[in-house]
């Protein structure tokens, strides 16, 4: 195909936009909408499960070092710790910081009552945070078997809870992400065999002149495209404008809910272009070749 | 040239369209075809495009075997061939001018040719003064002028004008059947489906007529203008 003929097929396909503007203005609204219902979806699943990350990863486990353990075997303990595979961070507490700690938040009886106390009667500890919380009762016992270990302390009920909800998250969002996939997908390819069905006549008529398949498909392609990339734009926008608003009223009463454990929302800035890039992709692919699929049923002629 | 061997088109429902048709067409013939509907003259034409495929038999076409012919090679032979329809079948969207256009730039004609030849088949229908217009704009019988300078932009070898006077006025039907006479002298094969007796009186010349799948009648008749 010369480069004139395939320019003069791009400007047929951007033209056919205008011409048949009822029919592409509502495969764009249908397309921008079906992009924000998945869109949006993904968002606020990705949202919650970084939630329940977050709560995960504010939960320490809290393992209880032997009285008297000589400090080569703390140290060993620790390097132990941190080889553990489901450990991302450990933190030594000495007993004297324990009771520093402990200390701040006494009141003056109290104060008064341990003023006489010289050493603190606290254990040392080491204050493990762990990856993956659905694996912690394992990974507490794994910790029970070192030496010098007295006890283990983990919130293994309110990990328990956690990783049901997480699950449940996932399931939920999935099978709701997938029935608006399938939902869209049936509205789209509904849409545009509706805009090529008013068509088929132009179609037939190109096929009796000895037009090819491939010169019918183009400007189709061309129009698909061009729909789909201005859906991702406006989803894009849209998405933001909604996402900002959300944003901030989660930064608003920021406070209420961090004493939930609950932390803020991703910044959109952060997610800006995946979602875009996410948006155009499906803007292209369901715009161009499901058109260029609806043609094809009347190029058999 | 068009030339039929023993052709047979039973339709899947078991409709027998054609039944064991002997037809040839020589280069820069004129015929008329005729026949009451449902005769089979419609199926002849989509043979001849190759709408659809003989149940039995073989049709060439411009040198082309259609048995044997593969589908991405139909284009190729519908470039050969100009079709008129009573219905004209033009792209409302496009002007007179893209829709004749349109046939070269589907065959990569190079612009510099599509901008002179245009502009001349344009003006031998007589629409020179249309060519900005839409279809919808245009009387029948304009259109289907337009749709016989898009017949003959390409310079095919064998026009086809299906029924192309059903939809206009009886006087312009004469005008339609005098221009395609004029293409006919100048070499290119047209075959005329109708069945306005008027006019096959009025031109006489080869007259085909197709009476429940079989040919009938071929013969050569003298025609009413011929004195």
């Amino acid at each position: 195909m010369k480069v004139s003929s395939f320019k003069y097929l791009v400007n047929q396909g951007i033209k056919s936009i205008w011409v048949n503007r009822l029919m592409s203005f509502a495969s764009l609204c249908i397309m921008t909408v079906s992009l924000l219902m998945v869109g949006l979806s993904v968002l606020v699943s990705v949202n919650i499960t970084k939630m329940i990350g977050n709560i995960e990863s504010k939960n320490e486990v809290i393992v209880v070092i032997a009285d008297g353990a000589p400090q080569v075997s703390i140290d060993d303990l620790g390097n132990q710790l941190k080889s553990h595979n489901n450990v991302a961070s450990v933190t030594f507490f000495s007993k004297d910081e324990a009771w520093v700690d402990m200390q701040k938040d006494m009141t003056e009886d109290e104060k008064e009552l341990f003023q006489y106390i010289d050493s603190s009667p606290l254990p040392d500890t080491y204050r493990v945070r762990i990856k993956d919380i659905s694996k912690l009762k394992t990974t507490c016992a794994d910790f029970e078997s070192y030496s010098f270990v007295d006890e283990v302390n983990a919130p293994t009920d309110f990990a328990s809870i956690l990783t049901s909800l997480r699950n449940i998250v996932a399931i939920l969002s999935s099978a709701i992400i997938a029935a608006l996939i399938i939902v869209c997908l049936v509205i789209i390819s509904n849409t545009t065999r509706t805009s090529v069905f008013a068509r088929r006549k132009e179609i037939n008529i190109m096929k009796y002149v000895g037009a090819t398949n491939g010169f019918i498909k183009v400007p189709f392609f061309v129009e698909g495209t061009v729909i789909g990339v201005v859906s991702a734009i406006i989803a894009t926008i849209t998405t933001k404008i909604a996402y900002d608003s959300i944003f901030g009223f989660f930064e608003n009463d920021f406070q209420l809910w961090s004493m939930f454990g609950v932390s803020s929302l991703i910044p959109f800035n952060q997610l800006a272009w995946k979602v875009f890039l996410a948006y155009l992709l499906c803007g292209i692919v369901i715009g161009a070749i499901g058109t260029v699929i609806s043609t094809r049923k009347h190029l058999n002629v | 040239m068009v030339e039929f061997k023993n052709v047979s088109v039973v339709y899947p429902g078991g409709v027998d369209a054609l039944h064991r048709i002997n037809l040839k067409i020589n280069d820069g013939d004129f015929a008329f075809v005729v026949g009451s509907s449902g005769a089979g003259k419609s199926t002849l034409i989509k043979l001849i495009l190759k709408e659809v495929n003989p149940t039995e038999g073989e049709v060439c076409v411009n040198g082309y075997n259609l048995s044997t012919l593969k589908k991405r090679k139909i284009p190729e032979l519908r470039r050969t061939i100009g079709v008129v329809f009573q219905d004209f079948r033009l792209i409302p969207t496009m002007t007179v001018y893209d829709n004749v256009a349109f046939v070269l730039r589907v065959i990569d004609a190079p612009q510099k040719y599509i901008r002179s030849r245009v502009p001349y088949v344009i003006s031998l229908v007589g629409l020179t003064h249309k060519a900005k217009a839409y279809p919808s704009d245009l009387s029948g019988g304009e259109q289907q002028r337009v749709a016989l300078a898009r017949a003959l932009v390409n310079d095919p070898q064998l026009i086809i004008a299906d029924e192309p006077t059903g939809n206009i006025d009886p006087a312009l039907s004469y005008e339609i059947v005098d221009l395609l006479k004029g293409i006919n002298a100048c070499g290119t094969t047209v075959l005329m489906v109708t069945h306005e007796h008027d006019i096959v009186r009025h031109f006489g010349g080869r007259i085909i007529n197709i009476n429940a799948g079989t040919i009938a009648f071929d013969e050569v008749i003298g025609g009413g203008n011929e004195g």
